[in-house]
């Protein structure tokens, strides 16, 4: 904002310096080296019977430059200053009375000493010069902020000052009123009619600035924010910097009404006015307010990104900046739109800007093409190391979501990112290339054995122990199911004998997956442990006895302790170390249980949030990564109920429905899980009524239409808790190799206890009662998994031609064919491969390519081939290939159903 | 000095004004502001509004350009006294001679003032203003009540005057301009 322009200290400053620096423009600055000490003694003229105005002007000047190098006066240097400094209000020179101003306000002494100047300040305040009065204003706000009794005395003058003719006065009120406003904000509420009459003032700062004061004191009432807006569009405002605030004001008011209204996005239609509008600042505030609007449409976005278009190509770098870096954040989440300005990109790659540069390449890594990543990628290694950390993070960031987008492209990417890796730079950089890579071993099976060399040398020299255990335990993880491990055992041995005792540490957890998973390898792992006894941290040794007895190197059978060592405890710590406390209390005479402490809570309330969120945050080409460690969360929890445990690997889990209806007595929501043989419903249910306790909670399912699945058992749930989420389970067997779908009507069952008020008591006699939940759907969809494929056509081309069903569907008009891609790919829940879900704009046909996998490990391609005529209807051919001809079929029916 | 140097001195008063500063304190509502007024305009108003920090004046009395510091008398101002006191010709004190009760505290505000090494030898002015009300102190008493004999080491003066009635107001300002220059 430019509140505070025209006063700060560093423009008054810059003002008295300029003209010697015109002088000598090569020179150095004329207060390089001055020392404070010399300076303050210097001071001491201020207190002269003749004041020499212009030494005056030179010291203060230097006074101000000191403090805005950050050296800070002592409260005795500031108070000697301070005082001498007001004695030269005898002198009516202008100019120093300016620089005295500044010289109060910069040195901003104690309180109670700062109040000698009021006097002189109000006397100024109401003086004929209107630059007295303007600086007078912004320093008597600035010392009475505090003092309540002071404003109410001046606060007359300011309400007038707000309305004055001249801007200067007018703008340094307002300005005030922002700062008095957070102390005082019952004063200057008083003032909203003078502020409504200075934003129809005819200058331009002083319009801003009321604006700015008028939409701060509304600012809570989200209903008066909406009025001044709306009425504020309609009138025209003429100053282009009210008219960015007000554009602001449209999109927080866009923001907060489009979550309840669809339809028609309000004021849409007055942003897009403001990319016409004359000034270039308004443009470019009105494109980046549509950029940023929440779902916001190609449609609605193209005229914005038409002129931003412009600004790539300005002679202006700020402009230049400001266009790639808005163009930047859309292609995130349009990378279509952003194609338009590719070539206009292209060029701005070799600008002398470095940044415009990054922000250039990143872009065009995000909506380019296959074909042209090697050639970004050379670009961009020429001139990494000439760029900050955060756009270094920039450039991974993009280099990643690349990745997910073309598999194929692995090779070259990952061997950038660990080209970068080796390089010098800053936590948060490192931090961001090895989530990068961790990413991608995650996504993209064929990058594992690569990234975990590229990892396992990055650790051989990383200063960062954060970064170290998280590799370390990655490779314990990955390490054991490769190839080769024992390629890994030397890295990891090695950072037992290099490192911190925290990386040691996490190196014998990962020596020790390595040694029970990996038979062949498990005596010299066991002679790799037994070192490690001798270390000197604690945590060390304890581990490796703890790791060498479970491996069976000690007294204690392999087999029993095994499994330990490969899932993870699923207790609570903070209970499992109650337990023990209580353990050790009681004397240790039998062997601890630790069956007897209470296993995790079936909460899957965080998970699927948590997962929801990453995926919105990171959306196209890496829609399968969240779903990942949700799977996990879910896994997890159904393995802790032993009835459960042994259905075998969770397959898919379905996303959360709501099987009541908002804000009703119970919540119960269902979420589907498939495994091999098995689906079991889990209904995830909570109480809203204080008045009652609900016991023996159960769900009863009824077939209603199609395929029936043969109920096996039900898991009631004891008491379902208010407000909080209880489970239930039913579980149905299905027959291997069919995919029954159908409909379930739900009922809960349950027991109700009505609850005594007076003493908070469940009264012991319960009658049952029922509640009617809405049907749950089991489809096909159920069955199929998103997997990504790194290498589509030879997948493809794997699998029999024979095997391969083809039909046609019409899919009737449809807006764009992207939007017909989307629908389809909706409708299929598959995973896109190699960034086919979009299409390249004005296209006419377009090919899809989809993989996933249905329940027993069936891998399913399809490749869609749509097509337009000429009254938009689209056209979509559907190829199928799978080595199980009744699932071709299946996929088939999804969409004829659809 | 001979009688041409004081011919001299007379001449180059009339081209050269001689300047003086001096200092107004005094405790709140004593008369400070007021008798700035009386000075620069010759008027005098009933009402006036307490002093908030200081006033910067100046006024021309025949060849002498007289700068005051008009300093808040409430106490919270009373510890910046000494910084406008500092290095001025004369230090005017005034007393409201109309209010039995304060002149104590007018006495000890006074001594610990003078009290401070960096005002030693500035002669000091002690004026009992409001000396038109009834049953006010006369110059005898205040000397008294105030303690001025105690005073060491500097020029001691004090006068009996009314801002309102503007009686002394002569002697006042004949007084200041012959310690214009030390």
């Amino acid at each position: 904002m430019a509140a505070e322009q025209p006063q700060t200290a560093a423009n008054a400053v810059r003002d008295t310096v300029k003209k010697d620096e015109d002088k000598e423009e090569e020179e150095l600055s004329p207060f390089y080296g001055i020392e404070k000490g010399a300076v303050l003694q210097e001071s001491r003229v201020f207190n002269d019977p003749q004041i020499d105005v212009r030494r005056c002007q030179q010291i203060i000047t230097k006074l101000l430059y000191l403090l805005n190098q950050g050296d800070a006066f002592t409260k005795v240097e500031a108070t000697e200053v301070f005082f001498s400094g007001t004695k030269l209000f005898q002198s009516k020179d202008i100019n120093l009375r300016r620089m005295v101003y500044l010289m109060i306000k910069e040195i901003c002494p104690s309180s109670d000493e700062v109040i000698i100047v009021t006097s002189s300040l109000m006397k100024d305040m109401n003086s004929k010069t209107d630059l007295y009065r303007s600086n007078a204003i912004r320093v008597l706000c600035n010392i009475s902020r505090n003092d309540t009794a002071l404003l109410s005395q001046v606060e007359r003058y300011l309400k007038q000052a707000v309305v004055d003719k001249n801007s200067v006065v007018a703008s340094a009120a307002l300005v005030s009123g922002m700062h008095l406003l957070q102390g005082s904000p019952e004063i200057v509420k008083r003032w909203s009619n003078e502020v409504q009459e200075a934003v129809q003032s005819k200058n331009p700062l002083v319009q801003a600035h009321a604006l700015a004061l008028l939409h701060q004191i509304r600012q809570n009432d989200r209903l008066a924010v909406s009025k001044l807006v709306t009425s504020l569009t309609r009138s025209s405002v003429r100053s282009p910097l009210a008219q960015c605030l007000l554009i602001r004001y449209v999109s927080q008011v866009i923001a907060e009404s489009s979550a309840a209204t669809n339809g028609e996005r309000p004021f849409y239609d007055f942003l897009e006015g403001c990319l016409r509008h004359k000034a270039e600042m308004v443009i470019f505030e009105a494109a980046r307010a549509i950029a940023n609007m929440n779902d916001v449409t190609t449609r609605e976005l193209t005229p914005a990104i038409t002129v931003l278009q412009l600004f790539l190509s300005s002679s202006k770098p700020v402009l230049r900046f400001a266009a790639v870096r808005t163009l930047n954040k859309v292609a995130m989440t349009h990378p279509l739109a952003v194609t338009n300005c590719n070539i206009d990109m292209e060029s701005l790659i070799s600008d002398q800007n470095r940044s415009i540069a990054t922000l250039a390449i990143t872009t065009l890594l995000k909506t380019g093409n296959e074909s042209s990543v090697e050639r970004l990628l050379k670009q961009i290694t020429s001139f990494m190391s000439d760029i900050a950390d955060e756009f270094k993070i920039v450039v991974v960031e993009a280099i990643k979501s690349l990745c997910l987008k073309f598999p194929q492209k692995y090779p070259v990417l990952m061997n950038f990112l660990s080209n970068i890796l080796r390089e010098e730079g800053g936590f948060d950089y490192k931090k961001a290339i090895v989530e990068s890579i961790l990413n991608l071993i995650r996504d993209i099976p064929d990058a594992k054995e690569s990234g975990l060399s590229h990892l396992c040398e990055f650790i051989e020299d990383c200063e960062f122990t954060y970064l170290s255990t998280q590799i370390l335990h990655l490779l314990g993880k990955e390490g054991p199911n490769t190839q080769d491990p024992a390629k890994y055992i030397r890295y990891i041995y090695n950072r037992v004998i290099l490192e911190n005792a925290t990386v040691r540490a996490s190196a014998v957890s990962a020596l020790a997956r390595f040694g029970a998973v990996v038979e062949y390898l498990q005596p010299r792992i066991i002679i790799l442990l037994k070192r490690c006894l001798h270390d000197n941290d604690d945590e060390v040794r304890d581990r490796a006895t703890f790791y060498l007895a479970a491996l069976g190197a000690g007294e204690t059978s392999a087999e029993t302790s095994r499994p330990m060592l490969l899932s993870s405890l699923n207790k609570p710590l903070a209970d499992l170390e109650a337990n023990l406390r209580d353990y050790m209390m009681g004397g240790c005479d039998k062997t601890f249980d630790i069956s007897c402490v209470s296993s995790t809570k079936p909460n899957l309330g965080p998970a699927p949030k948590a997962a929801g969120g990453a995926a919105a945050a990171s959306k196209p080409g890496q829609n399968s990564a969240p779903e990942v460690p949700q799977a996990d969360a879910y896994a997890e929890v159904l393995n802790e109920i032993p009835e459960l445990a042994d259905l075998g690997r969770l397959f898919k889990s379905s996303a959360p429905v709501e099987l009541t209806e908002a804000e009703t007595e119970y919540m119960v929501k269902c979420v589907k899980h498939v495994f091999p043989e098995h689906v079991v419903f889990q209904f995830s249910c909570s109480n809203t009524i204080e008045e009652q306790v609900l016991e023996d909670v159960s769900v009863v399912m009824e077939p209603t239409e199609g395929e029936e699945l043969q109920e096996e058992f039900t898991l009631p749930l004891v008491s379902m808790p208010l407000n909080e989420c209880g489970e239930t389970y039913v579980c149905m067997k299905r027959a291997e190799g069919s995919f029954a779908v159908g409909k379930y009507a739900c009922t809960l069952k349950f027991t109700v206890k009505e609850v005594d008020p007076s003493t908070g008591e469940a009264e012991e006699d319960g009658y049952e009662d029922e509640y009617q939940l809405e049907d749950i759907e089991v489809s096909v969809l159920d069955y199929l998994q998103k997997t990504a494929v790194s290498n589509f056509r030879k997948s493809w081309e794997d699998i029999d031609e024979e095997m391969e069903q083809t039909s046609v569907y019409g899919l009737g008009a449809r807006e764009s064919l992207q939007e017909a891609v989307e629908a389809v790919m909706e409708i299929l829940g598959m995973q896109p491969c190699e960034g086919t879900e979009v299409v390249p704009p004005n296209a006419r046909s377009h090919t899809s390519l989809l993989s996933g996998n249905f329940v027993g490990n069936c891998q399913v391609l399809v490749r869609l081939y749509f097509g337009v005529d000429q009254s938009n209807a689209v056209a979509v051919k559907v190829a199928v290939r799978c080595e199980d001809a009744a699932v071709s079929e299946l996929v088939h029916q999804i969409i004829s159903e659809a | 000095m001979g009688l041409w140097e004081s011919f001299m001195e007379w001449i180059r008063s009339l081209f050269f004004k001689q300047e003086m500063e001096i200092s107004l304190i005094g405790l709140q509502n004593a008369g400070k502001s007021s008798f700035v007024n009386v000075l620069t305009t010759g008027q005098h108003a009933e009402e006036m509004i307490p002093t908030v920090g200081f006033n910067m004046r100046k006024v021309s009395k025949g060849s002498v350009n007289i700068k005051m510091w008009d300093l808040g008398g409430q106490p919270r101002f009373r510890s910046m006294w000494e910084r406008y006191c500092r290095g001025v010709n004369a230090i005017v004190y005034i007393v409201d001679a109309s209010d039995h009760d304060k002149i104590d505290v007018a006495k000890t505000e006074l001594h610990d003032l003078l009290a401070k090494p960096t005002l030693n030898g500035i002669p000091v002015l002690v004026l009992g203003n409001k000396n038109d009300v009834p049953n006010s102190l006369d110059v005898e008493a205040i000397i008294h009540r105030m303690e001025l004999k105690a005073i060491e080491g500097r020029e001691v003066c004090c006068y009996n005057v009314s801002c309102k009635n503007q009686t002394n107001i002569d002697i006042t300002v004949e007084w200041l301009t012959k310690h214009a220059k030390k």
